[in-house]
Order: C-alpha cells, then sequence, then structure tokens
C-alpha cells in the first residue's frame, strides 16, 4: 500500500518542518515519598471485605484498626501526627478491591495500605494500583499466600499471617506428634487455588501422606451436596479418620452442617486451618455449639475471650470506648494487633516519615515489634512474611479456644523445607497503656 | 489530478510551514479551486472537497477562527457490505467513506464555538487502512493549509485506528503538527488481530468448530464464508448467553461444543472467562462490572465467579465479531493468514490471572485441564509469513515524540486495552534513550469506570443500561472529557510544551472519571507480552 509518493512526502515535509519544533517541556511528576503525610496527619487506606459472606468474618477489621489509631491519636499520635484511616469495602471480590485500591491511592493519596486482605483480591489489587511502581507501602496483610513474600514481585509488601505452606506444615507435626490422631487415616478438603494449593504443598514437605488425593473446590463453590457426599464416601473409613479443612470459615461451616445432617460429627476428627477456624463465625452462621465443641483449631494468637491475657485487655479496653457496640472477638483482636503494628512501623521511620523509610523500618525493626501474637515475628531484609509459628487448641461449645493438652504449644517453621520445631518464644510485654514507644 | 494535487498540496504545506517558521507571510491559494465551501447560519464555513487519492475531506472553520486546527482521523470501518447482521450490522451497513471532523458532532460543535477549526478525511479505503490514512491526513491538512493561511497551530488527533494514525503522522511527518491527541489509540494490525483472534479462536476450540476464522477464500466464497462466519459466532454467543442466564453458578455448554467431557464438567462460564483472559478481553463490560451482583444469596459469587465471565462474553461479542471482519479484511489485504497462535503460551498468557480469578475459573485444576486442552489438544493456526511481513511493513510505532502528545485511554476499553498507551510509552522511553526522541512530551490520561456500575432486575438478571457507563466500553468518553483534554492539546501546540501534571489534573479535576498517574500502566497486549 506504500505509494511513490511516500517517500518523497516525508523527505520534503520532515526537512521543511522539523525546525523548532524541539521545545523543552516539564515531565510528569512522580508519586512523592511523602504523600499523605501532612505535618499533622498520616492518611493510611485499606480495602476490605465489610459485606457480603467474607464480611460476615473479617468485617470487623476497619473498624477495630480505626479504634486503635482513634485512641493513639488521642495519646498525642504518632510524632505528633494523628492518623487517618480510609475504608472502602471490597466485598472479597478482585476487581472491585482492585477499584478501591486504586481509589485510595489515586483519589484518597494515602500514604500506605494497611490490612488488606485476600489472595485473589490482592494480588489484583496490588498491580492495578500500581503500589510497586508508586512505592506505596502495603503494610500487614491478611494472606497466608506465599507469593506475596516475593520481594521482587511485590516489594512493598509485608504479609502478617503466617504462610499456608507453614500452616500445613505445622499441622501435619502437630498430627504427627499426636497419638490419638498420628494412627488414623486423614484426608484433606481444601480450596481449589493458591490457598489449598499452598497446604498441599506445605503437607507434601513436611512428608504428610492423606489416605486419599484432597477434595479441591473452587472458592465459593462448596456445596451442602458436595459436602454431604464427600463426607458420605468418607464414613466407611474405620476408626475415627483425621479431617483438615483447609478453607474459608463458610465452608468449614459447610462442611460441619454437612456432618449434622449425616450425624457425622463423631465420626471424624477436624481440624481447621486457621483461616476457617472462627468460632464466632461458625456459630452465626449455623454450626450447632455442639459441633463446635472439639474442633482443633490452628492460631498464632491468644484466644479472644482470654481476658487474662495483658494484650486481649487492653485492646477490649480499647475497643469498649473507641469501637463502642461491637463485640470484641478474634477478628477485632486481629484488626487492633494490625494497628499497633503499623504504628510502630511509622514510629519506627522516624519523624520525617516517607514511604521508603517505612518500608526499611519493618525491614529492620519489624521484627522487634510488640504483638499480641504469641509466635515471633518473621521481618527482615528477605523475608516479607509476619508471623511463623502456631499453636492448636480445642474449641469449646462457647466458641472458646483452649490449648490442646493444656498449655499452648507453638511451632515454628519456614515456607520451604526447614523443620518445624518447637519454639520456647516469649513475646515482648505490651507497653503501657498500650502505646508504642519503640 | 492526483499528480497535480500532491504536488501542490505539498507545496502549499511547505509554504505554510516556511511562513510559521519564518513569520513572513506568504499567501497561498493552491487547492482553492478544488474545494466546496458553504458557510452556516451559524457562520462556519464548510469546504468539502476530494484528495488526490479519491478520498473525500471536510473543513470547517468558524468565523472566529482562532488559528489551531484539529485534524481528526476517524477510527476503523467496515470494508465490506453487510446485510442485516445483530449486533454487527442491525440495519445492514455499506461501506462509508464520509468525512468525519471530530468523535462526534456534539464535540465538533463546542470546539467551533471555541474558535477551533476542524478537518477530518474519509479515507479512500476502509478496514485496517493505517497507510491510506495517514496519507489522507496528510492531504487534508495541506487542503486546509492552503485554504486557511490563518493555520498556525495543529492538532493531530483519532479515534482508535484514528488514534494510531495520527501518532504514526506525526512519527512520520515529523513538525507537521504542533501536538498530537490519539485517544483509544490501537495498537499494531498484528497486536490487535491477535487479541481479537485469541478469542475468535478460542470460541472455535471450546464451543464450535463449525467457525472457520482464517483463511478465507478469494472473491465471492470468501465473502460468503466471512458472512457465515459471523452467522455462528452469533449464534454461538446466543446459546452461551442461554446457557448462563438458565444456570448462573452451573451453565453447560453448547450442543456444538466438542470438546472432553472432563471439561464439560467445568461450568462453561469459567471456559468463557478463560479466553477473555488469555486473549486479553477486558472483564467489565456495558453491563457487567465485575463486582456487583443482585442482591440475595448470590451477591458475592456473582461478582466474584459469574460477572467476570459475563463481561468477557458480553466484549468478547464485539470483539469476536470484529476478528472476523478483521481477518477477512486483512487477509485480503496481506494476501494470506495473517493470525498465527503456533507458538501461543497459554499458561503464560493467564499469568497472575489465574489467582485473581482463580474462584471464577473454577479453580487451579479446572483451569489446569482448560489452558492444558488450548495448548496440547487443540489445532493451531500457523500464518503465512510473507503475509505477516506485509501486514508489519505497515508504519510500526516508533516512539519518535517531537510535539506534545496526550493520550486519552481506558483499560477496560474491549477492542483497544489500554496498553496500546503502555506500548507507545515503552517505545518513546526507547526512543529517548536511543536519542531518537526528547523526554517529557508524553503525558497519559486514564478513564476509568465507577467502582461498581452493574444493576440488577428482580429476577437477579443483569440490566444493560441505554448506555454504555462512562469508562468502559471501546472509545466511550463524555464530550465534556472530550474537550477538556482537547483543550489541553490545543494549549500545548500553541506552547509547545506538555501541561505540567498539576495543570493537566487541574483541567480535568470535574471529570471524576479521568485521572493522572504516571506510574499507571495497564498491561501491553497480549502479543507484546
Amino acid at each position: 500500500m506504500i505509494r511513490n509518493t511516500r517517500t518523497k512526502r516525508v523527505s520534503i515535509a520532515s526537512a521543511l518542518i522539523a525546525a523548532g519544533a524541539m521545545v523543552l517541556s516539564t515531565v510528569p511528576a512522580q508519586a512523592t515519598e511523602t504523600t499523605g503525610v501532612t505535618a499533622t496527619t498520616i492518611k493510611l487506606g485499606i480495602s476490605s471485605p465489610k459485606t457480603g459472606s467474607a464480611g460476615l468474618v473479617y468485617g470487623k477489621v476497619p473498624g477495630a484498626m480505626k479504634a486503635y489509631f482513634d485512641y493513639i491519636n488521642a495519646n498525642g499520635g504518632v510524632n505528633g501526627r494523628k492518623i487517618s484511616l480510609v475504608s472502602y469495602d471490597d466485598k472479597y471480590v478482585p476487581t472491585l478491591a482492585a477499584t478501591q485500591t486504586t481509589k485510595l491511592v489515586l483519589d484518597d493519596k494515602v500514604f500506605a495500605l494497611v490490612g488488606a486482605l485476600g489472595t485473589a483480591t490482592h494480588s489484583k489489587a496490588y498491580t492495578a494500583a500500581a503500589l510497586a511502581k508508586n512505592n506505596v507501602p502495603d503494610l500487614f496483610v491478611n494472606t497466608g499466600f506465599s507469593g506475596f513474600a516475593n520481594k521482587a514481585k511485590y516489594p512493598t509488601t509485608f504479609t502478617i499471617l503466617p504462610s499456608y505452606a507453614m500452616e500445613a506444615k505445622i499441622m501435619a507435626k502437630f498430627i504427627k506428634d499426636n497419638p490419638a490422631l498420628a494412627p488414623q487415616a486423614s484426608f484433606l478438603i481444601a480450596q481449589d487455588d493458591e490457598f489449598g494449593i499452598d497446604g498441599v504443598g506445605g503437607f507434601k514437605t513436611a512428608g504428610h501422606t492423606f489416605a486419599a488425593a484432597p477434595t479441591l473446590y473452587p472458592q465459593g463453590a462448596l456445596t451442602a451436596a458436595l459436602a454431604e457426599g464427600a463426607l458420605t464416601s468418607l464414613s466407611a473409613v474405620p476408626g475415627k479418620p483425621v479431617l483438615v479443612l483447609f478453607g474459608t470459615t463458610d465452608s468449614t461451616a459447610t462442611i460441619l452442617k454437612a456432618a449434622e445432617k449425616l450425624s457425622l460429627t463423631n465420626k471424624f476428627t477436624f481440624i481447621a486451618g486457621s483461616v476457617g477456624g472462627d468460632a464466632n463465625t461458625l456459630l452465626a452462621l449455623g454450626v450447632k455449639s455442639t459441633t463446635v465443641d472439639g474442633i482443633i483449631a490452628a492460631s498464632f494468637f491468644p484466644d479472644a475471650k482470654d481476658a487474662t491475657d495483658a494484650y486481649v485487655k487492653q485492646f477490649m479496653a480499647i475497643n469498649m470506648s473507641y469501637n463502642k457496640g461491637v463485640t470484641f472477638d478474634n477478628t477485632v483482636l486481629q484488626g487492633m494487633n494490625s494497628a499497633m503494628l503499623t504504628v510502630q512501623a511509622l514510629r519506627a521511620a522516624g519523624k520525617n516519615l516517607t514511604r521508603s523509610g517505612v518500608i526499611k523500618a519493618i525491614e529492620s525493626k519489624g521484627s522487634t515489634f510488640a504483638s499480641a501474637g504469641l509466635a515471633p515475628l518473621n521481618y527482615s531484609a528477605t523475608s516479607r512474611v509476619g508471623y511463623n509459628g502456631y499453636w492448636f487448641g480445642q474449641l469449646n461449645a462457647k466458641g472458646e479456644l483452649k490449648p490442646f493438652g493444656g498449655k499452648v504449644s507453638l511451632y515454628t517453621t519456614d515456607s520451604t523445607s526447614g523443620a518445624v520445631t518447637a519454639s520456647t518464644y516469649v513475646r515482648k510485654t505490651i507497653p503501657k497503656n498500650g502505646i508504642p514507644n519503640n | 489530478m492526483k499528480n497535480t494535487f500532491v504536488k501542490k498540496g505539498l507545496v502549499g504545506l511547505v509554504s505554510t510551514a516556511l511562513v510559521a517558521a519564518f513569520a513572513v507571510t506568504t499567501p497561498s491559494v493552491a487547492q482553492a479551486a478544488d474545494l466546496t465551501c458553504t458557510t452556516s447560519s451559524t457562520k462556519v464555513e464548510t469546504c468539502k472537497g476530494t484528495d488526490g487519492d479519491g478520498a473525500k475531506f471536510e473543513i470547517r472553520v468558524p468565523a472566529n477562527f482562532n488559528g489551531t486546527l484539529y485534524v481528526y482521523a476517524h477510527g476503523i470501518r467496515y470494508n465490506v457490505n453487510l446485510p442485516a447482521i445483530p449486533v454487527v450490522a442491525p440495519a445492514g451497513s455499506v461501506i462509508n467513506y464520509a468525512p468525519e471532523v471530530a468523535p462526534t458532532e456534539l464535540v465538533a460543535t463546542a470546539l467551533l464555538k471555541q474558535g477551533y477549526a476542524l478537518a477530518g478525511s474519509g479515507v479512500r479505503a476502509q478496514g485496517w487502512s493505517l497507510e491510506e490514512g495517514t496519507d489522507a491526513f496528510l492531504q487534508v491538512l495541506q487542503a486546509a493549509k492552503d485554504r486557511y493561511p490563518k493555520v498556525s497551530k495543529v492538532v493531530a488527533w483519532g479515534n482508535s485506528l484514528g488514534g494510531l494514525t495520527a501518532q504514526a503522522f506525526a512519527e512520520q511527518y515529523s513538525g507537521a503538527v504542533d501536538a498530537v491527541l490519539p485517544m483509544c489509540i490501537a495498537d499494531s494490525a498484528q497486536a490487535e488481530i491477535t487479541m481479537a483472534g485469541d478469542f475468535l479462536w478460542g470460541m472455535k476450540t471450546f464451543f464450535n468448530p463449525a467457525i472457520k476464522g482464517t483463511g478465507y477464500s478469494a472473491g465471492m466464497t470468501g465473502y460468503l464464508e466471512m458472512l457465515g462466519d459471523l452467522g455462528t459466532v452469533l449464534t454461538t454467543l446466543q446459546a452461551l448467553q442461554a446457557a448462563i442466564t438458565a444456570n448462573p453458578t452451573q451453565p453447560v455448554w453448547p450442543a456444538t461444543s466438542t470438546v472432553p467431557a472432563t471439561l464439560k464438567a467445568i461450568p462453561v462460564r469459567s471456559a468463557i472467562l478463560l479466553l477473555g483472559l488469555v486473549s486479553g478481553i477486558s472483564t467489565q463490560s456495558k453491563t457487567y462490572d465485575s463486582s456487583s451482583g443482585p442482591a440475595g444469596a448470590l451477591e458475592t459469587t456473582f461478582g466474584v465467579a459469574i460477572s467476570p465471565a459475563l463481561a468477557v462474553l458480553e466484549n468478547g461479542a464485539e470483539a469476536a465479531a470484529l476478528a472476523v471482519l478483521a481477518n477477512y479484511d486483512m487477509e485480503l489485504r496481506a494476501g494470506g493468514v495473517v493470525y498465527d497462535n503456533s507458538k501461543t503460551n497459554f499458561a503464560a498468557r493467564l499469568g497472575d490471572d489465574s489467582e485473581a480469578f482463580a474462584a471464577a475459573l473454577s479453580g487451579v485444576t479446572a483451569t489446569t485441564g482448560m489452558v492444558g486442552y488450548l495448548q496440547l489438544v487443540a489445532p493451531k493456526v500457523t500464518a503465512n509469513p510473507v503475509a505477516v511481513a506485509k501486514l508489519n511493513s505497515m508504519y510500526q510505532l516508533q516512539g519518535k515524540i517531537a510535539v506534545p502528545t496526550i493520550t486519552l485511554a481506558a483499560a477496560s476499553d474491549h477492542i483497544t486495552p489500554g496498553g496500546a498507551v503502555t506500548h507507545l510509552v515503552n517505545q518513546y522511553n526507547a526512543a529517548i534513550s536511543s536519542g531518537a526522541a526528547t523526554s517529557g512530551k508524553l503525558l497519559n490520561i486514564w478513564n476509568k469506570p465507577a467502582e461498581t456500575y452493574s444493576t440488577f432486575a428482580a429476577t437477579g438478571a443483569g440490566v444493560t443500561p441505554a448506555t454504555t457507563p462512562n469508562g468502559v466500553g471501546h472509545c466511550n468518553y463524555t464530550t465534556s472529557q472530550v474537550l477538556a483534554v482537547a483543550k489541553l492539546a490545543a494549549t500545548a501546540a500553541k506552547t509547545g510544551k506538555l501541561p505540567s501534571t498539576a495543570t493537566a489534573k487541574a483541567a480535568i479535576k470535574n471529570e471524576k472519571n479521568l485521572f493522572i498517574d504516571p506510574n499507571f500502566m495497564p498491561p501491553l497486549l497480549k502479543f507484546r507480552q
């Protein structure tokens, strides 16, 4: 299609017209290191589920974080700056999470993101909002997906949960070391995504062999019929098989209600992963308290109903004053703990607060932050994963998680081939009045 | 006629440039006799003419002309006559050669009122007419400068293929324009046909092997094959739509599908979504925002797992139809098959979307099965290398940006995704590195939809709005948005400088869906990944 006249046109037009075209112009400004920070304020943002099925479990997180920040603000703020938290509901929907996170970065111009939740949601949001290019600190993300530990891909992200691989390895060790569980056939029902696959990989790494291939289901697609079918097929297994549930709490509830319907609640020893073992949610979703009673669950926190725990006691008091009308539970504890870590990270970054400064502060000092967690924090220049351990307990009919065997036995490990070891870690004493002084 | 016009035109353009460069007033009268001009009651002179290649063009100049001329390049048009076909041409269509001077008449009227002159060509050939488009662009620009010596600044702009044409023209005719405004810019022919062609091939592979898709015969036989394909594609899409309507969570595969039973056990919505993700078709459409669901038990599930698939289906209807028409057009132009997926790595194409859309894809096991089928089982298409070479002999953007250039694009555009701008940015950065361009000449303005915009009937079905929500759809900008950005371009043409980011943000502050973030870069089209 190029005609003979074309070359001529180009040469003549170019030669005679180009002169004088070179004009200096401005370069678009890049996002600054101090976006969202003024002399008196620090603006943070969170996109998380407040409504929908995931909102039922995690909907209290933003309110709990805000309550803690309000408490800190009432006590002088961070280096003289008051913290504000902009919160949006992403309903646990990836595209909406991407939209809301983009809005936080572009429209609200937050300094950092805190407490985002979910693997699918946050992986999409991270890219869509260009968090890496904008160097937006992405703090204490509530997911155990090991992919977020990839610093090259997620250079500004710090997760808070132990990885799902860690959890599976520790769970395998727990089963192996428990004389009542080890001889029994064990089975796994898991979410068929990065969450479940991480878990499957962790069990494999730990050398744990299930009696059958895992039953995998897409997130949100575990129907009562599927659960009943799975349980029915396992009901003929002799003894009291161990059934590991590696999914979200609504899926755990579906399986437990199926067991109720089939009168199989006593047939199995249920072990719920940390993501799917929230007793309050199970009860709210209609699981009978008698079914909840005895379920084994993993945690790295103290039980939220344990008012003798110093952190729990302090957070309960803050909740009473700054989060009025909201019942204190594991989710509130989780939110306040993340907020406390955030305050320490901001303090550690110093008065001349920058995005890079916060990231460096967590890398260098994050493992020393005070925290309600009973497992150590694992942050360093090379590690972006927060807690690295779990203890196991049994839920009672009230939904309280009581240590298995009467005392908390913590195991720690890594996401790869490292051994699972019993830990003697003792967490830092809570700062006076719960106000960080690092 | 043709040679004379070209010669006169070049003289006129050169003369005008010299006038601009040396501030010497030299009247030009070339070409005036070839124009037919009328003046409206609003005191706008409209001149119509035919260029040396036979393309009709139009120039509109208001009485209060301020010296700045916008030359517009229109988007792709069908290169064949079509009978009435739903979605594609509901009332039938004949090849359209009419000139366009602006994206819409509303925009044209507003700019004329502000004292700007407008010009545009109908272009002598349709379809992927990049070469003909740049030729036509030059000639209408020449004609306008000849007729109106007062033209002192020129903004080149265009929509879709026209955006690419405007940018290609500016790169090839350095200095002929003072600013460029490519809107919803298209990527190269090969990049675009790969996107649409991937989706079409996927439809054939998964849902209906009767779709031909590529390798259309010569002459009337090929034309009829193309028409037949359009019909087959549309009936297949209707079958998919009906399946999802009947059972949103577990829709069945169409009867025409020949995939193994193991794949048919996967909800067909997941297969639709997979095709959209590996092709790069947007997961947000006119009706479905990939976020909302009908109130009730399905609300979250719908947003997570069903809405993205329905959005791809809605967008894919246009993409697949376009793929048929574009493949037909490009094969005619290039002399053979130009679509090729013989070396496509489908797992790589899916990339991180396998995580983000894990639930909608029905889990890792299902995803692995579907990708494996595409990669290992399905017959692939190998292009004719000579035809591809001919296709690629058309101008490819170099990023040689010499004048202020402002892009307007939406990441969710399902025909020309925002990744085309990312490619331009990459080319520009490479050109800067090699010394072929100077920095600070490119500003990108983005359009996004509202957080949620889907609405649902009491039955739970999505309600398709009368007009496409802003931020989704192809080249879907409001008049106000276009005018705001056009004004920035005109100012840049006058000053020779891009507006600062602060100035640009202030200029679009009332356009709530527009934003500027130098770090926002949508993924490249899959062809370039």
